[in-house]
């Protein structure tokens, strides 16, 4: 199973907790080199790698199953690789941002090109193209936000979850292209070919992720 | 130097065949072509090009994109290069064959040519072999069309192959019956083709419950038809799911060991596919080997028919790899009979044109398994 290094990985932990599995220690060292974990379970390794490389692992049948948020998944459009199931983790959104001071003179229904920084040049072609919009884009790999005040581009695709980094770089959202969680995914030929080994497992993450979700949902119901 | 070796560069997703793979390649497909031939079908050789007008004609109109187009200068019409061999199989079982009594069993095996390949299947040009059942309605040629299939790979040494048997027309029938607009019905094949069971859900209402069923069902063939015989289905792909029924129940008594799943609700590469289709993938082997299914020949009304092909890059992924080659080194002297006679024995005979000196040692430069020695034939290692 490949899984993404950082919050999603802990947010993720305490599903494997909850199915009675526990991975060798070193996987929730964040100073650890090491990149493939055995587990409780001797059905199940674990690797850690990029978020963008789990869609491609899987897709490869390099890992049968792994973790992936759908910004990833709609950014590769694998055909090799199903997500049955929403694991509700790592939720946040893609949006749109532009300069705060831009805002108030930008009418977004008339832009006819655009250039944006973004990490996910797919995704924001298209969804500026479903618009009649053309997109140029300047792939980055992070800090996206710093962008439009180097001069590089006016505005930015990005992942926000509170936020609060778009605040702290003068940037507002002006569009929002989906929202984004955590994703189980298959490879198409493991499922295929072994129906119901593969199975089994996506029914018991399923199951994992359903007691999370009613948990959680209770707590909030507590709360109010 | 470099400048030449350079020369060597390939356009992407193009690639030269070396020994022994090239050999391989083609017994490979002999085997194939064997088998089919054995089942009664026929071989045919369509060229590798045509008109754009008929190679692109109604479910033609599917491989447009993938297609490379070229000017003919003769009769100054734009013709296309193959993208897919089916259509063109369909084209001379209803033009040129359409007198040939029905069912018409047909074969081919050849080269075709797409404008990309895809992250998982780099190659833009590759081969392909597959077998056309024209002009048969019932649900035993659906089954032999599987059969033959299963049958032919693990002739070629293809082990635990498994096959998913599909619906193509259910998920269309259903979003109209849900009458679903067309950009709705769009979002839900999406969410449908990747399994996106929050996608569908997202949905809401009627379609969020059916669709959301239809993708619980898929998983091994008893359990997935009972589920979907369960379901309230559209009366225009009843019959389509009684056929499906019909077909789990021949195969099963034909190989009653085939794994077999069902997955109702895919449907990506199903694009001119109206009835029961299915997948191939053998465990632990990247990507399908061959896909089929029924669909309907020719223009217009169309006839039934059903079929398979399979994708040489990925069959050849499946298979256990060409034995060791028995070639023979023969040194200076040994006469043209005994030559003849060796080859008889099922040798490839290396001859030495000169005298070499170090007779196994030339052998080993040419990369024989066996040097020839007064009489005898002795392995070298």
């Amino acid at each position: 199973m490949a899984l993404p290094r950082g919050r999603i990985l802990e947010e993720f932990r305490p599903l494997l907790t909850r199915m009675g599995i526990e991975p060798e220690a070193a996987l929730d060292d964040p100073g650890a080199r090491q990149l493939k974990f055995s587990t409780s379970d001797s059905a199940l390794d674990i690797i850690c790698v990029r978020s963008f490389d789990v869609a491609t692992i899987v897709a490869f049948g390099g890992a049968e199953l792994g973790v992936a948020g759908n910004d990833v998944l709609m950014e590769f459009d694998y055909s090799e690789i199903y997500a049955p199931v929403d694991l509700g983790i790592g939720r946040c959104r893609m949006v749109v941002a532009e300069p705060a001071e831009m805002v108030a003179g930008d009418n977004p229904s008339r832009w006819s090109h655009v250039r944006v920084a973004t990490k996910y040049p797919e995704i924001t072609r298209r969804h500026f193209a479903r618009r009649g919009v053309q997109a140029e884009c300047l792939k980055l790999s992070g800090a996206m936000e710093l962008a439009p005040g180097l001069g590089l581009c006016r505005r930015i695709v990005d992942l926000v979850s509170t936020g609060a980094t778009l605040k702290a770089n003068g940037l507002v959202e002006v569009e929002h292209i989906a929202d984004v969680t955590s994703r189980l995914v298959v490879n198409r030929a493991a499922l295929k070919t072994r129906p119901e080994f593969v199975g089994a497992w996506v029914e018991r993450f399923a199951q994992a992720a359903r007691e999370t979700g009613d948990e959680t949902a209770e707590g909030a119901g507590d709360g109010a | 130097m470099t400048e030449y070796q350079e020369r060597a560069l390939l356009p992407p997703g193009m690639n030269d065949v070396l020994p022994p793979d090239a050999a391989y390649e083609t017994s490979t497909l002999n085997s194939l072509l064997e088998c089919f031939a054995g089942h009664g079908y026929q071989q045919v050789n369509p060229p590798l090009v045509e008109f754009e007008e008929s190679l692109l004609a109604g479910a033609g109109a599917s491989m447009t994109s993938a297609t490379f187009r070229l000017m003919d200068p003769v009769s100054q019409r734009m013709m296309g290069v193959r993208a897919d061999m089916t259509l063109q199989i369909a084209r001379i079982a209803t033009t040129r064959l359409k007198d040939a009594p029905r069912p018409l069993r047909l074969c081919y095996a050849g080269q075709v040519l797409r404008m990309e390949g895809t992250q998982l299947r780099p190659e833009r040009q590759f081969g392909q072999a597959g077998v056309e059942l024209i002009g048969a309605r019932e649900s035993a040629a659906d089954a032999e069309i599987v059969l033959l299939a299963v049958e032919s790979l693990a002739a070629i040494g293809v082990r635990d192959l498994s096959v998913d048997l599909n619906l193509p027309p259910l998920v269309p029938a259903l979003t109209s019956a849900l009458s679903l607009g067309d950009e709705a019905a769009a979002v839900a094949r999406a969410a449908l083709d990747r399994k996106d069971a929050a996608g569908v859900a997202a949905l809401g209402g009627q379609a969020a419950e059916i669709l959301g069923a239809l993708l619980a069902i898929a998983g091994p063939a008893s359990r997935a038809l009972a589920a979907l015989e369960a379901l309230d289905l559209p009366p225009s792909v009843a019959g389509e799911c009684t056929r499906l029924g019909e077909v789990v129940a021949e195969i099963g008594r034909a190989a009653p060991d085939l794994a077999l799943t069902i997955d109702p609700a895919e449907n990506r590469g199903f694009e001119y596919h109206t009835g029961v289709g299915f997948v191939l993938f053998a465990l632990g082997v990247r990507g399908e080997l061959g896909r089929g299914g029924r669909y309907l020949a020719g223009q217009g009304e169309g006839e039934p028919a059903t079929g398979v092909t399979l994708f040489m890059d990925s069959v050849l992924r499946a298979v256990p790899g060409p034995d060791a080659p028995k070639r023979l080194f023969v040194p200076v002297g040994v006469p043209a009979q005994v030559r003849a006679k060796l080859r008889q024995e099922g040798w490839q005979t290396v001859a030495a044109l000169a005298d070499a000196g170090d007779v196994p040692a030339e052998a080993r430069r040419l990369e024989c398994s066996h040097v020839y020695d007064a009489g005898k034939v002795n392995p070298l290692n």
